[in-house]
């Protein structure tokens, strides 16, 4: 637990420092933006709270920003080296996973489920009780953005790239084909996040999975973090020779 | 020192990184005191240490530290530290909190007295409470040994701890290594300066391209590092007739006449010099310069190398 605890505090420390976690306060402003535009307009015709935080919170801005953190967490430490003042200590390599998983989900969800509450209240028609169907979606988005950082702390370990097709996979897979291919919304971080909302407030949202999303989600945020943890055992630290 | 009672084992240990080979076929056994990992910029000196240091996995071969298996066991980091030789520390800690980090990690007792008494050994206490961002690469280079020793291990692996440091940085750095192999620690540390291996080392492995040049004493390979054929121009004011005096000589394999200067191969370094001006003298002619033409620390390595 000390190992955890300490992995924990200077990751955050260290991601909290950078100008990224700046740039990401306004990618997580954004849905905030949306909401006090439709409200300026004066809300022209009923909006579905649902559907606007589906497409802009759950489909764009919760992947970006977890891609950012994921990939940052545990990726660019072992990118610039301070990473292996932590591999070469004994301590299990699943308790440095889940350090860097729960930092970087927690700063994700730390950022976006205020955001869409605040954005879900500002777009609810007038009269209307959106803390329900609102709250809903922000526990998605919070068991989201868990499994967002576990797939990219992940993809960090397994390639240098991670950023880059990090990046390709929540736009092309969870933007895109994940919608579109039938069956494979099984397989869809988006869906799962859809699911759990739906599951808490039938109201707030539709989606395929229904309430076998948090069965999904929990097998997938175990089987990310396990085959983080064995990739990370075999991480190899490249030297200038 | 020989098999799993040897602090840091290699057992025809090979790696490859696709078609380049790294390290080829490298043996060698170490136990207690100061080794020196002698090579050239490249030669694989940061593959053997990783591959120790159980951050790389040997292609082929056994690689054992304490008697464990480094590859994929992290249980041995209680018996080894290690300095690498990239300077990252997060630049926010200060220099406190990083060796107080590395105590709680390897779940000491006492964290704080240990990483105390670590920063004491590298004399930092005078600045353990500033940023490590503020420091200079000399104090970064000790607080990461002090990061690596606060778990008092009895392995210390350090990948060129010399690079960056001024001369009184290195002598309190030659001083600290020393009394940690007094103490009983194995250490082994990376060098592409032969001066700094002949300073501490009690005992040097020379690697070149891959390969293992030469083992052992210190003394027994600077022998043979000066012993080995050497090739010097010479100028002088009769280089013809100096030519005709010098192969009477039995240490002089050749000489040749070109572009203004005397070229002479002889069998060993020291015979030569030592005899050069006694037979210019005798020939009755004036030396202008000696120079060895071969005597970079590559030449010494590829000698090395081809004799084995």
């Amino acid at each position: 637990m000390t190992a955890f605890v300490e992995i924990a505090m200077v990751t955050l420390r260290a991601m909290l420092g950078r100008r990224r976690t700046l740039l990401m306060l306004l990618l997580a402003a954004i849905p905030i933006v949306v909401g006090l535009l439709i409200r300026a307009n004066g809300r022209p015709g009923p909006v579905d709270v649902g559907a606007v935080l589906d497409g802009i919170v759950i489909r764009v801005v919760l992947p970006l920003v977890a891609l950012v953190f994921g990939t940052a967490a545990l990726g660019s430490e072992l990118e610039d080296g301070t990473a292996v003042h932590i591999l070469t200590k004994p301590i299990r390599r699943s308790t440095i996973v889940l350090a860097k998983v729960a930092v970087a989900g927690s700063l994700t969800a730390a950022m976006l489920v205020p955001s869409t509450l605040l954005a879900g209240v500002l777009i609810a028609r007038p009269g209307s009780d959106p803390i329900p169907a609102t709250t809903a979606i922000a526990v998605g988005v919070l068991v989201g953005s868990l499994l967002y950082a576990a797939i990219f702390v992940t993809l960090s370990i397994v390639t240098s790239r991670g950023l880059l097709l990090g990046l390709g996979y929540a736009l092309i897979w969870e933007g895109i084909l994940a919608g579109l291919l039938p069956g494979s919304q099984v397989f869809s971080v988006r869906e799962y996040v859809r699911g759990i909302a739906e599951t808490l407030e039938p109201s707030s949202i539709e989606s395929i999975v229904g309430s076998s999303a948090i069965a999904y989600a929990a097998i997938a945020l175990v089987a990310t973090s396990v085959i983080a943890s064995l990739r990370l055992a075999v991480y190899e630290v490249r030297g200038s020779d | 020192m020989t098999g799993p009672t040897a602090a840091l084992a290699l057992d025809r240990v090979s790696r490859w990184y696709g078609n380049v080979v790294a390290v080829n076929d490298v043996s060698f056994a170490l136990g207690p005191g100061i080794t020196g990992l002698l090579g050239p910029n490249g030669a694989g000196k940061t593959t053997i240490l990783h591959m120790l240091a159980g951050l790389l996995r040997p292609s082929a071969g056994r690689v054992a530290v304490g008697g464990q298996v480094a590859w994929r066991n992290p249980a041995v980091y209680r018996e080894v530290g290690l300095v690498p030789e990239r300077e990252a520390v997060h630049a926010f800690l200060t220099g406190r909190a990083f060796v107080e980090m590395a105590a709680r990690l390897q779940r000491l007792p006492d964290p704080r007295a240990a990483a105390a008494k670590a920063i004491a050994t590298v004399d930092l206490e005078a600045v353990a409470d500033r940023a490590v961002g503020t420091y200079s690469k000399g104090m970064r280079q000790r607080v990461k040994i002090a990061g690596a020793l606060v778990h008092e291990p009895p392995i210390l692996l350090l990948d060129e701890p010399f690079n960056g440091m001024d001369p009184r940085q290195r002598l309190h750095m030659i001083g600290l290594l020393r009394s940690m192999a007094d103490a009983g620690r194995a250490i082994l540390f990376s060098s592409h300066i032969l001066e700094e291996v002949e300073r501490l080392a009690d005992g040097i492995l020379v690697i070149h391209a891959g390969r293992l040049a030469a083992a052992g004493d210190f003394r027994e390979i600077r022998r043979l590092m000066t012993d080995r054929p050497h090739t010097f121009t010479v100028r002088s004011s009769d280089d013809r007739r100096l030519a005709a005096a010098f192969m009477a000589q039995p240490a002089v394999f050749g000489t040749d006449l070109r572009d203004g200067h005397l070229t002479v191969r002889v069998a060993e370094f020291r015979g030569f010099t030592q005899a050069v001006a006694r037979v210019a003298r005798g020939a009755g002619v004036s030396l202008f310069e000696v120079a060895p033409t071969d005597d970079s620390l590559e030449s010494v390595f590829a000698y090395l190398v081809n004799r084995r």
